[in-house]
């Protein structure tokens, strides 16, 4: 029996530089550390199979290397699937989307990132709607019109090529605790979806319970992952480059390693009868190895009993 | 007495490895000049890298806008590394592949201003040497010519150089060019392309990239004597027997998989013979130890140190 839930993973493995290593051998006796199990793709989708996830999400930063080593989308999507991974989807951000004059220039962007994702077969194009709160906010209400208006046409466009936008709203985002909720209540709720980061919400200080209740019909996939940081000061999550702390302080944490009422959420999920890719997205985590399987064991071993 | 810098490229930004993230904090920077002063060096190198601009990782102190984002401002950053062990800046490397993607113009472009910044922030930080990666990798070239023609592209670097030259040579410093083995004027060919910018231009000496493009480097020493602006005393025992430079990746073989770039004394190149060489034809400059990328940074470090001691200056 199909499962109601899949399993995916955001990547953020940095750069891999390899494709598939054949002298793994050789290359571990050059200095007999570790380094050499984590260089290359082979590998790595082997770890994605191996800790229980069925998806990786792809990061387009990295794109201009994948394609380097696999040639085409094509190539990397079927030597995933050779190891029992398929693309789940691609992370995309719409900076300057709250500039009227560079609405063009972003719907061009976000049109070019679905045409990519579609060639990956990937479904769920997780959207950051804007640049950082810092610089640009707070936003006045054209300004937020203005990210609403290109949402609308990527998510268009993005919906006649079987792909679904889904709205991805960071802590230090220029649509922030006080509009994220209005950006969404003003885009089309046939094209433009939300990909609900469990923990970027709770960062923001909202109740991601009530988030859950009033948007679940919003909601196409989730970014799963926690914080032990609720709230986090509008002198913090406004100021310049606070997505990496200086003295090392973590954002974000394996599902259960936070606060975030984790159980709580996946009933409402499982009352809802969520169907689809959930990914589990561990940016700042030290080992990702280690925090890709202490994740997948949380998910399957304790949400799970409640609901997969 | 010879000037030995070290070169906080050691540290890879960019591929994966074990507990990488870390990197991106200002707590993991400012440690690494304890380790690099423990390790008996005083001076730096900074590669000049506005990747880390975009995402607004400015605890990676490479570009004006990271320091200044920490610091406040460039002298408030030498006060605090010289407070931290570190005199000085010795070399800031920029390296233009960064921008080689999209459309010509745009590399051209992105590349004349981050290195125009580059140059302004050296001159701010008292640093005399600027080196610039004189083309991007021949796959990222190769990838945004189009139309165009190698010499085409040559032609206008040459321009931009020319540019970027005048204005260090105001700033009272000297502009050196980097010929990575992935490039396009990769080992002898830098003679040639030195000798069309009328002395305004010097050599970025980097013995590893030399002897992995396959080249004498004694003879690149004496071909290019009196105009050596910097040394970097890097390692390698890489061999290109498939024409690895071409690649998507050079400085990972596929097929072979490898670390290109070794510490000092790990490869096969003989630097005390290119010390000596250098010396011979009259350099007198400074010193850069690179473990490029390396896979443990304190390790490098005190394996460069050992070597120095033991081999070098001896």
């Amino acid at each position: 029996m199909e499962n109601n839930i899949k399993l995916s993973h955001m990547n953020h493995w940095k750069t891999i530089p390899y494709k598939k290593i054949d002298n793994f051998r050789d290359f571990y006796y050059e200095d007999m550390s570790n380094n050499c199990y984590f260089m290359d793709w082979d590998r790595i989708l082997r770890y994605h199979k191996a800790t229980g996830y069925d998806g990786i999400e792809l990061a387009p930063w990295d794109l201009a290397e994948i394609l380097g080593l696999f040639g085409s989308p094509k190539e990397f999507t079927s030597f995933a699937a050779d190891h029992g991974i398929e693309v789940s989807g691609m992370f995309h951000g719409c900076d300057d989307s709250h500039i009227k004059e560079k609405h063009e220039e972003v719907v061009a962007a976000g049109k070019a990132a679905v045409d990519t994702l579609k060639q990956f077969g990937g479904i769920h194009l997780n959207t950051c709607p804007g640049n950082n709160y810092y610089g640009n906010g707070p936003l006045d209400e054209e300004g937020l019109q203005n990210i609403a208006s290109c949402l609308n046409e990527i998510g268009r466009y993005a919906e006649d090529n079987g792909i679904k936008v889904g709205i991805h709203n960071e802590f230090f985002c220029v649509t922030n605790k006080l509009n994220h909720r209005r950006l969404i209540d003003i885009t089309d709720p046939e094209c433009v979806h939300y990909c609900l980061d469990t923990a970027q919400v709770v960062l923001m200080g909202d109740d991601v319970l009530d988030f859950y209740d009033t948007y679940k019909d919003r909601i196409c996939t989730f970014h799963w992952k926690d914080t032990a940081d609720p709230g986090v000061a509008d002198e913090v999550r406004y100021a310049k480059d606070v997505e990496i702390c200086d003295d090392g302080h973590r954002w974000f944490w394996e599902p259960g390693e936070g606060t975030v009422p984790m159980k709580e959420l996946w009933k409402k999920v499982a009352e809802s009868g969520f169907k689809g890719w959930v990914s589990i997205e561990d940016d700042g985590a030290p080992d990702y190895l280690a925090a890709m399987a202490l994740s997948s064991y949380y998910m399957k071993q304790v949400l799970g009993k409640i609901y997969w | 007495m010879r000037n030995y810098c070290f070169s906080t490229e050691v540290v890879d930004l960019d591929n994966q490895y074990p507990n990488r993230n870390k990197r991106e904090s200002k707590y993991y920077w400012d440690e690494l000049n304890h380790l690099i002063c423990a390790g008996g060096f005083h001076s730096i190198e900074i590669p000049y890298e506005p990747k880390w601009d975009f995402g607004g990782r400015s605890g990676i102190p490479r570009t004006l806008r990271s320091i200044t984002t920490k610091f406040e401002t460039v002298a408030g950053y030498m006060q605090f590394l010289k407070e931290n062990g570190i005199g000085s800046i010795d070399c800031v490397h920029m390296n233009p592949s960064l921008f080689c993607r999209g459309v010509l113009p745009m590399y051209f472009g992105a590349m004349e201003h981050f290195a125009s910044e580059a140059i302004s922030f050296a001159a701010e930080a008292g640093c005399k040497v600027v080196t610039l990666s004189v083309t991007p990798p021949w796959f990222q070239v190769h990838n945004l010519l189009g139309e165009q023609s190698e010499e085409e592209f040559l032609k206008e670097t040459k321009a931009v150089i020319k540019r970027l030259a005048a204005q260090v040579k105001t700033a009272g410093g000297t502009l050196c060019l980097k010929n990575e083995y992935w490039g396009l004027l990769r080992g002898e060919k830098i003679t040639a392309f030195l000798d069309q910018l009328d002395g305004e231009v010097m050599l970025d000496l980097d013995t590893a990239h030399l002897a992995a493009a396959g080249d004498d480097i004694e003879k690149v020493i004496r071909d290019n004597a009196g105009r050596i602006g910097i040394v970097h005393l890097t390692d390698t025992s890489f061999e290109d027997w498939d024409e690895t430079w071409k690649t998507a990746l050079p400085e990972f073989p596929a097929g072979g998989a490898t670390k290109v770039f070794t510490d000092p004394g790990f490869g096969k190149v003989d630097l005390k013979a290119v010390i000596c060489c250098l010396e011979k034809a009259g350099y007198q400059g400074t010193y850069v130890f690179n473990p490029r990328n390396s896979y443990d940074i304190s390790r490098s470090i005190l394996r460069t140190r050992y070597y120095i001691d033991t081999q070098l200056d001896r």
